[in-house]
Protein backbone atom coordinates (compact mmCIF):
# COMPACT_ATOMS: atom_id res chain seq x y z
CA UNK A 1 0.00 0.00 0.00
CA UNK A 2 1.38 3.38 -0.94
CA UNK A 3 1.83 6.38 1.34
CA UNK A 4 -1.46 8.10 0.52
CA UNK A 5 -3.30 4.79 0.64
CA UNK A 6 -2.13 4.31 4.22
CA UNK A 7 -3.22 7.79 5.28
CA UNK A 8 -6.58 7.50 3.55
CA UNK A 9 -7.25 3.96 4.75
CA UNK A 10 -9.50 4.89 7.72
CA UNK A 11 -11.45 7.43 5.68
CA UNK A 12 -11.87 4.89 2.88
CA UNK A 13 -13.14 2.34 5.36
CA UNK A 14 -15.80 4.74 6.66
CA UNK A 15 -16.81 5.80 3.18
CA UNK A 16 -17.19 2.21 2.09
CA UNK A 17 -19.27 1.48 5.17
CA UNK A 18 -21.62 4.39 4.40
CA UNK A 19 -21.85 3.48 0.71
CA UNK A 20 -22.53 -0.16 1.43
CA UNK A 21 -25.01 0.82 4.14
CA UNK A 22 -27.02 2.96 1.74
CA UNK A 23 -26.74 0.29 -0.93
CA UNK A 24 -28.13 -2.25 1.50
CA UNK A 25 -30.93 0.16 2.48
CA UNK A 26 -31.99 0.86 -1.10
CA UNK A 27 -31.82 -2.82 -1.96
CA UNK A 28 -34.03 -3.55 1.06
CA UNK A 29 -36.44 -0.92 -0.25
CA UNK A 30 -36.77 -2.94 -3.42
CA UNK A 31 -34.25 -1.43 -5.83
CA UNK A 32 -32.13 -3.72 -7.97
CA UNK A 33 -28.73 -4.13 -6.21
CA UNK A 34 -26.90 -4.17 -9.53
CA UNK A 35 -28.68 -1.13 -11.00
CA UNK A 36 -26.78 2.11 -11.61
CA UNK A 37 -29.52 4.14 -9.93
CA UNK A 38 -29.05 2.25 -6.65
CA UNK A 39 -25.36 3.13 -6.65
CA UNK A 40 -25.98 6.74 -7.62
CA UNK A 41 -28.47 7.10 -4.76
CA UNK A 42 -25.92 5.54 -2.41
CA UNK A 43 -23.37 8.14 -3.50
CA UNK A 44 -25.93 10.90 -2.98
CA UNK A 45 -26.62 9.45 0.48
CA UNK A 46 -22.92 9.60 1.23
CA UNK A 47 -22.84 13.30 0.36
CA UNK A 48 -25.82 13.98 2.58
CA UNK A 49 -24.12 12.23 5.50
CA UNK A 50 -20.84 14.08 4.99
CA UNK A 51 -22.46 17.47 4.63
CA UNK A 52 -24.87 16.85 7.49
CA UNK A 53 -21.89 16.00 9.69
CA UNK A 54 -20.56 19.48 8.92
CA UNK A 55 -23.80 21.16 10.01
CA UNK A 56 -22.66 21.76 13.63
CA UNK A 57 -19.86 23.89 12.20
CA UNK A 58 -22.44 25.73 10.19
CA UNK A 59 -24.64 26.30 13.25
CA UNK A 60 -21.62 27.58 15.11
CA UNK A 61 -21.21 30.14 12.34
CA UNK A 62 -24.83 31.24 12.67
CA UNK A 63 -24.38 31.79 16.40
CA UNK A 64 -21.31 33.97 15.96
CA UNK A 65 -23.13 35.87 13.22
CA UNK A 66 -25.75 36.88 15.76
CA UNK A 67 -23.01 38.29 17.97
CA UNK A 68 -21.85 40.30 14.99
CA UNK A 69 -24.73 42.71 15.52
CA UNK A 70 -23.02 43.91 18.68
CA UNK A 71 -19.83 44.86 16.89
CA UNK A 72 -21.59 46.22 13.79
CA UNK A 73 -21.17 49.92 14.73
CA UNK A 74 -17.43 49.52 15.31
CA UNK A 75 -17.13 47.52 12.12
CA UNK A 76 -18.84 50.34 10.29
CA UNK A 77 -16.30 52.77 11.75
CA UNK A 78 -13.42 50.72 10.38
CA UNK A 79 -15.11 50.44 7.01
CA UNK A 80 -15.63 54.21 6.90
CA UNK A 81 -12.02 54.84 7.84
CA UNK A 82 -10.81 52.89 4.83
CA UNK A 83 -13.54 53.93 2.44
CA UNK A 84 -12.14 54.59 -1.01
CA UNK A 85 -8.66 53.34 -0.16
CA UNK A 86 -7.93 50.58 -2.58
CA UNK A 87 -4.20 50.02 -2.28
CA UNK A 88 -2.89 46.78 -0.89
CA UNK A 89 -1.52 48.25 2.34
CA UNK A 90 -4.79 49.92 3.27
CA UNK A 91 -6.67 46.69 2.57
CA UNK A 92 -4.30 44.73 4.75
CA UNK A 93 -4.47 47.30 7.53
CA UNK A 94 -8.25 47.19 7.34
CA UNK A 95 -8.32 43.40 7.53
CA UNK A 96 -5.97 43.51 10.49
CA UNK A 97 -8.14 46.02 12.36
CA UNK A 98 -11.29 44.08 11.59
CA UNK A 99 -9.71 40.92 12.90
CA UNK A 100 -8.51 42.72 16.03
CA UNK A 101 -12.08 43.89 16.58
CA UNK A 102 -13.43 40.34 16.34
CA UNK A 103 -10.74 39.21 18.73
CA UNK A 104 -11.64 41.86 21.31
CA UNK A 105 -15.33 41.10 20.98
CA UNK A 106 -14.75 37.36 21.25
CA UNK A 107 -16.69 36.66 18.09
CA UNK A 108 -15.75 35.61 14.60
CA UNK A 109 -18.11 35.32 11.64
CA UNK A 110 -15.70 33.36 9.48
CA UNK A 111 -16.01 29.65 8.91
CA UNK A 112 -12.34 28.67 9.45
CA UNK A 113 -10.14 26.67 7.11
CA UNK A 114 -10.39 23.17 8.51
CA UNK A 115 -13.84 22.19 7.14
CA UNK A 116 -12.62 22.88 3.61
CA UNK A 117 -9.50 20.83 4.07
CA UNK A 118 -11.43 17.99 5.69
CA UNK A 119 -13.51 17.55 2.58
CA UNK A 120 -10.53 17.11 0.29
CA UNK A 121 -9.34 13.75 1.70
CA UNK A 122 -12.97 12.58 1.72
CA UNK A 123 -13.28 13.33 -1.97
CA UNK A 124 -9.95 11.66 -2.76
CA UNK A 125 -10.95 8.63 -0.72
CA UNK A 126 -14.25 8.33 -2.52
CA UNK A 127 -12.47 8.64 -5.83
CA UNK A 128 -10.06 5.93 -4.82
CA UNK A 129 -12.82 3.64 -3.48
CA UNK A 130 -14.87 3.95 -6.66
CA UNK A 131 -11.79 3.71 -8.83
CA UNK A 132 -10.83 0.41 -7.26
CA UNK A 133 -14.39 -0.85 -7.42
CA UNK A 134 -14.56 -0.13 -11.13
CA UNK A 135 -11.42 -2.18 -11.64
CA UNK A 136 -13.40 -4.97 -10.03
CA UNK A 137 -11.27 -4.97 -6.87
CA UNK A 138 -12.80 -5.43 -3.43
CA UNK A 139 -12.44 -2.48 -1.07
CA UNK A 140 -10.53 -2.18 2.22
CA UNK A 141 -13.54 -2.97 4.38
CA UNK A 142 -17.19 -3.71 3.78
CA UNK A 143 -17.10 -3.36 0.00
CA UNK A 144 -16.91 -7.06 -0.85
CA UNK A 145 -15.88 -8.59 -4.14
CA UNK A 146 -19.55 -9.25 -4.93
CA UNK A 147 -20.45 -5.58 -4.43
CA UNK A 148 -17.42 -4.50 -6.46
CA UNK A 149 -18.65 -6.77 -9.28
CA UNK A 150 -22.05 -5.14 -9.10
CA UNK A 151 -20.55 -1.65 -9.21
CA UNK A 152 -18.28 -2.52 -12.13
CA UNK A 153 -21.24 -3.72 -14.14
CA UNK A 154 -23.71 -1.08 -12.93
CA UNK A 155 -25.25 1.05 -15.65
CA UNK A 156 -27.42 4.09 -15.13
CA UNK A 157 -30.78 3.71 -16.90
CA UNK A 158 -29.37 0.49 -18.36
CA UNK A 159 -27.19 2.35 -20.88
CA UNK A 160 -24.56 4.45 -19.09
CA UNK A 161 -21.92 2.52 -17.11
CA UNK A 162 -21.01 4.44 -13.93
CA UNK A 163 -17.37 3.59 -14.34
CA UNK A 164 -17.03 5.53 -17.60
CA UNK A 165 -15.71 9.07 -17.76
CA UNK A 166 -16.25 11.40 -20.68
CA UNK A 167 -12.99 10.22 -22.20
CA UNK A 168 -14.16 6.60 -21.98
CA UNK A 169 -17.45 7.65 -23.53
CA UNK A 170 -15.61 9.00 -26.56
CA UNK A 171 -13.30 5.98 -26.73
CA UNK A 172 -16.09 3.43 -26.62
CA UNK A 173 -18.58 5.56 -28.51
CA UNK A 174 -21.07 5.58 -25.65
CA UNK A 175 -23.46 8.43 -26.40
CA UNK A 176 -25.51 8.04 -23.19
CA UNK A 177 -22.47 8.55 -20.92
CA UNK A 178 -21.36 11.53 -23.00
CA UNK A 179 -24.78 13.15 -22.73
CA UNK A 180 -25.08 12.50 -18.97
CA UNK A 181 -21.54 13.72 -18.31
CA UNK A 182 -22.05 16.90 -20.32
CA UNK A 183 -25.38 17.63 -18.64
CA UNK A 184 -23.70 17.16 -15.25
CA UNK A 185 -20.83 19.46 -16.20
CA UNK A 186 -23.33 22.12 -17.24
CA UNK A 187 -25.35 21.76 -14.01
CA UNK A 188 -22.19 21.80 -11.87
CA UNK A 189 -20.88 24.87 -13.61
CA UNK A 190 -24.22 26.59 -13.26
CA UNK A 191 -24.52 25.82 -9.55
CA UNK A 192 -20.93 26.85 -8.77
CA UNK A 193 -21.42 29.96 -10.88
CA UNK A 194 -24.56 30.87 -8.99
CA UNK A 195 -22.94 30.24 -5.61
CA UNK A 196 -19.98 32.44 -6.50
CA UNK A 197 -22.19 35.10 -7.97
CA UNK A 198 -24.31 35.18 -4.81
CA UNK A 199 -21.25 35.64 -2.63
CA UNK A 200 -19.70 38.22 -4.89
CA UNK A 201 -22.67 40.25 -5.97
CA UNK A 202 -24.69 40.26 -2.80
CA UNK A 203 -22.62 39.38 0.22
CA UNK A 204 -19.73 41.78 -0.13
CA UNK A 205 -19.38 45.34 1.01
CA UNK A 206 -18.68 48.02 -1.59
CA UNK A 207 -15.12 48.24 -0.21
CA UNK A 208 -14.54 44.55 -0.81
CA UNK A 209 -15.85 44.94 -4.33
CA UNK A 210 -13.10 47.42 -5.07
CA UNK A 211 -10.31 45.15 -3.90
CA UNK A 212 -7.97 43.33 -6.29
CA UNK A 213 -9.13 40.06 -4.71
CA UNK A 214 -12.61 40.72 -6.05
CA UNK A 215 -11.35 41.23 -9.57
CA UNK A 216 -9.41 37.99 -9.28
CA UNK A 217 -12.57 36.22 -8.19
CA UNK A 218 -14.43 37.57 -11.19
CA UNK A 219 -11.83 36.29 -13.60
CA UNK A 220 -12.00 32.93 -11.90
CA UNK A 221 -15.72 32.80 -12.44
CA UNK A 222 -15.06 32.43 -16.13
CA UNK A 223 -12.29 29.88 -15.76
CA UNK A 224 -14.46 27.54 -13.69
CA UNK A 225 -16.42 25.96 -16.54
CA UNK A 226 -13.12 24.94 -18.12
CA UNK A 227 -11.99 23.36 -14.83
CA UNK A 228 -15.22 21.40 -14.61
CA UNK A 229 -14.94 20.31 -18.22
CA UNK A 230 -11.49 18.87 -17.59
CA UNK A 231 -12.55 17.14 -14.40
CA UNK A 232 -15.56 15.79 -16.29
CA UNK A 233 -13.17 14.32 -18.84
CA UNK A 234 -11.14 12.61 -16.17
CA UNK A 235 -13.63 11.52 -13.48
CA UNK A 236 -16.09 8.65 -14.00
CA UNK A 237 -19.70 9.76 -13.80
CA UNK A 238 -20.11 7.86 -10.52
CA UNK A 239 -17.60 10.19 -8.85
CA UNK A 240 -19.12 13.21 -10.53
CA UNK A 241 -22.43 12.52 -8.83
CA UNK A 242 -20.69 13.13 -5.51
CA UNK A 243 -19.39 16.47 -6.70
CA UNK A 244 -22.69 17.47 -8.25
CA UNK A 245 -24.73 16.75 -5.11
CA UNK A 246 -22.16 18.49 -2.94
CA UNK A 247 -22.26 21.57 -5.18
CA UNK A 248 -26.02 21.76 -4.99
CA UNK A 249 -25.92 21.43 -1.21
CA UNK A 250 -23.41 24.28 -1.02
CA UNK A 251 -25.56 26.42 -3.27
CA UNK A 252 -28.68 25.98 -1.12
CA UNK A 253 -26.74 26.46 2.12
CA UNK A 254 -25.10 29.59 0.76
CA UNK A 255 -28.47 30.93 -0.32
CA UNK A 256 -29.86 30.46 3.19
CA UNK A 257 -26.82 32.01 4.83
CA UNK A 258 -26.79 35.05 2.58
CA UNK A 259 -30.52 35.50 2.99
CA UNK A 260 -30.56 35.23 6.75
CA UNK A 261 -27.08 36.20 7.87
CA UNK A 262 -25.58 38.58 5.34
CA UNK A 263 -22.27 40.37 5.79
CA UNK A 264 -22.99 43.72 7.48
CA UNK A 265 -22.87 46.55 4.96
CA UNK A 266 -23.40 44.34 1.92
CA UNK A 267 -26.21 44.49 -0.58
CA UNK A 268 -27.72 41.35 0.92
CA UNK A 269 -27.75 43.01 4.35
CA UNK A 270 -29.61 46.00 2.93
CA UNK A 271 -32.07 43.68 1.22
CA UNK A 272 -32.62 41.83 4.49
CA UNK A 273 -33.21 45.08 6.39
CA UNK A 274 -35.69 46.13 3.73
CA UNK A 275 -37.45 42.77 4.03
CA UNK A 276 -37.63 43.02 7.81
CA UNK A 277 -38.81 46.62 7.65
CA UNK A 278 -41.48 45.62 5.18
CA UNK A 279 -42.60 42.80 7.42
CA UNK A 280 -42.80 45.20 10.37
CA UNK A 281 -44.75 47.67 8.30
CA UNK A 282 -47.15 44.94 7.26
CA UNK A 283 -47.65 43.93 10.87
CA UNK A 284 -48.42 47.50 11.85
CA UNK A 285 -50.73 47.77 8.88
CA UNK A 286 -52.64 44.71 9.99
CA UNK A 287 -52.86 46.01 13.55
CA UNK A 288 -54.16 49.39 12.57
CA UNK A 289 -56.18 48.96 9.43
CA UNK A 290 -57.56 52.47 9.46
CA UNK A 291 -54.07 53.94 9.65
CA UNK A 292 -53.05 51.94 6.63
CA UNK A 293 -56.10 53.25 4.78
CA UNK A 294 -55.13 56.86 5.21
CA UNK A 295 -51.49 56.15 4.48
CA UNK A 296 -52.26 54.29 1.27
CA UNK A 297 -51.01 56.11 -1.75
CA UNK A 298 -53.06 56.81 -4.85
CA UNK A 299 -53.03 53.74 -7.06
CA UNK A 300 -50.42 53.61 -9.80
CA UNK A 301 -51.59 54.81 -13.14
CA UNK A 302 -52.25 51.95 -15.52
CA UNK A 303 -49.56 51.79 -18.19
CA UNK A 304 -50.85 52.87 -21.53
CA UNK A 305 -49.24 52.95 -24.90
CA UNK A 306 -51.76 55.38 -26.21
CA UNK A 307 -50.48 58.85 -26.97
CA UNK A 308 -51.83 61.61 -24.72
CA UNK A 309 -53.49 64.40 -26.56
CA UNK A 310 -51.56 67.61 -25.85
CA UNK A 311 -53.62 70.00 -23.79
CA UNK A 312 -53.44 73.78 -23.99
CA UNK A 313 -52.33 75.70 -20.89
CA UNK A 314 -55.76 77.18 -20.23
CA UNK A 315 -57.59 73.91 -20.69
CA UNK A 316 -55.17 72.14 -18.41
CA UNK A 317 -55.96 74.66 -15.68
CA UNK A 318 -59.68 74.04 -16.19
CA UNK A 319 -59.17 70.28 -15.90
CA UNK A 320 -57.67 70.77 -12.48
CA UNK A 321 -54.00 70.77 -13.46
CA UNK A 322 -53.32 67.58 -11.63
CA UNK A 323 -51.49 66.07 -14.58
CA UNK A 324 -47.84 65.02 -14.29
CA UNK B 1 29.95 30.35 -5.86
CA UNK B 2 28.07 31.75 -2.89
CA UNK B 3 25.23 32.85 -5.16
CA UNK B 4 24.85 29.30 -6.50
CA UNK B 5 24.99 28.04 -2.93
CA UNK B 6 22.35 30.42 -1.69
CA UNK B 7 20.19 29.70 -4.75
CA UNK B 8 20.27 25.99 -3.93
CA UNK B 9 19.74 26.68 -0.25
CA UNK B 10 16.71 28.85 -0.98
CA UNK B 11 15.33 26.62 -3.75
CA UNK B 12 13.02 24.47 -1.57
CA UNK B 13 11.35 27.46 0.05
CA UNK B 14 11.02 29.25 -3.28
CA UNK B 15 9.34 26.22 -4.84
CA UNK B 16 6.88 26.27 -1.93
CA UNK B 17 6.35 30.00 -2.45
CA UNK B 18 5.54 29.44 -6.13
CA UNK B 19 3.04 26.69 -5.24
CA UNK B 20 1.38 28.86 -2.59
CA UNK B 21 1.19 31.81 -4.98
CA UNK B 22 -0.60 29.53 -7.44
CA UNK B 23 -2.97 28.32 -4.73
CA UNK B 24 -3.73 31.85 -3.60
CA UNK B 25 -4.38 32.98 -7.16
CA UNK B 26 -6.55 30.10 -8.33
CA UNK B 27 -8.05 28.03 -5.51
CA UNK B 28 -8.26 30.45 -2.59
CA UNK B 29 -10.69 32.88 -4.27
CA UNK B 30 -13.10 29.98 -4.82
CA UNK B 31 -13.90 29.92 -1.14
CA UNK B 32 -13.90 33.64 -0.46
CA UNK B 33 -12.91 34.76 3.05
CA UNK B 34 -13.07 31.85 5.45
CA UNK B 35 -10.01 32.07 7.68
CA UNK B 36 -10.57 33.12 11.26
CA UNK B 37 -7.12 34.63 11.55
CA UNK B 38 -5.16 37.52 10.15
CA UNK B 39 -3.06 36.85 8.14
CA UNK B 40 -5.08 34.04 6.57
CA UNK B 41 -3.72 30.49 6.76
CA UNK B 42 -2.24 30.54 3.28
CA UNK B 43 -0.67 33.97 3.81
CA UNK B 44 0.71 32.76 7.13
CA UNK B 45 2.14 29.61 5.56
CA UNK B 46 3.74 31.71 2.83
CA UNK B 47 5.28 34.10 5.34
CA UNK B 48 6.46 31.24 7.53
CA UNK B 49 8.13 29.47 4.61
CA UNK B 50 9.72 32.70 3.40
CA UNK B 51 11.13 33.48 6.80
CA UNK B 52 11.91 30.10 8.26
CA UNK B 53 12.49 27.88 5.23
CA UNK B 54 10.53 24.97 3.80
CA UNK B 55 10.74 22.52 6.72
CA UNK B 56 10.00 24.81 9.65
CA UNK B 57 7.66 26.92 7.52
CA UNK B 58 5.53 23.93 6.52
CA UNK B 59 5.44 22.82 10.16
CA UNK B 60 4.33 26.29 11.29
CA UNK B 61 1.76 26.48 8.48
CA UNK B 62 0.34 23.04 9.28
CA UNK B 63 0.10 23.92 12.96
CA UNK B 64 -1.78 27.07 12.00
CA UNK B 65 -4.27 25.17 9.83
CA UNK B 66 -4.87 22.76 12.69
CA UNK B 67 -5.68 25.74 14.88
CA UNK B 68 -8.06 27.29 12.32
CA UNK B 69 -11.13 25.29 13.33
CA UNK B 70 -14.65 26.58 14.03
CA UNK B 71 -14.12 26.64 17.77
CA UNK B 72 -10.94 28.66 17.61
CA UNK B 73 -11.05 32.25 18.79
CA UNK B 74 -9.17 33.52 15.75
CA UNK B 75 -7.81 37.03 15.53
CA UNK B 76 -4.38 38.41 14.76
CA UNK B 77 -1.67 35.79 14.60
CA UNK B 78 1.54 36.85 12.88
CA UNK B 79 4.41 34.66 11.77
CA UNK B 80 7.15 34.61 14.44
CA UNK B 81 9.95 36.94 13.33
CA UNK B 82 13.17 35.42 12.08
CA UNK B 83 16.31 37.34 12.91
CA UNK B 84 18.30 35.40 10.34
CA UNK B 85 15.85 36.17 7.56
CA UNK B 86 15.86 39.84 8.46
CA UNK B 87 19.66 40.06 8.39
CA UNK B 88 20.54 37.93 5.39
CA UNK B 89 17.65 37.79 2.94
CA UNK B 90 15.07 39.91 1.21
CA UNK B 91 11.90 39.25 -0.77
CA UNK B 92 11.40 39.89 -4.46
CA UNK B 93 8.18 41.47 -5.69
CA UNK B 94 6.77 38.04 -6.44
CA UNK B 95 7.59 36.83 -2.94
CA UNK B 96 10.65 34.75 -3.69
CA UNK B 97 13.41 34.80 -1.12
CA UNK B 98 16.80 36.08 -2.32
CA UNK B 99 20.13 36.58 -0.61
CA UNK B 100 21.21 40.01 0.65
CA UNK B 101 19.14 42.26 2.85
CA UNK B 102 16.93 44.36 0.57
CA UNK B 103 17.16 48.12 0.33
CA UNK B 104 19.36 47.77 -2.76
Amino acid sequence: MDFFGTILWPIKWVIEAILVGFHWLFTALGLDPAAGLTWVLSIVGLVLIVRAALIPIFVRQIKSQRKMLEVAPELKKIQDKYRGKKDQFSREAMQRETMALYQRAGTNPLASCLPLLVQMPIFFSLFSVLNEARQDKAGVGLLTQELADQYTNATLFGVAPLKYSLVDAFNYGNVAVAVIAIVMIVVMTASQFYTQLQIMAKNQTPEMKNSPMYRQQRILLYILPVVFLFSGLAFPIGVMFYWLTSNIWTMVQQFLVIRNMPTPGSEAALAREARLAKRNRNRIAVDADSLAETASEEPAKPATTQRQQPVGKNRAKKQGGSRR
Amino acid sequence: MTSVGSFLLLLPRNICVAILRGYRAVISPLYGDVCRYYPSCSAYAMGAIQQHGAVKGIALGSWRIMRCHPWARGGIDDVPESRRHHDHYHLTRFGFVAAGHGKG
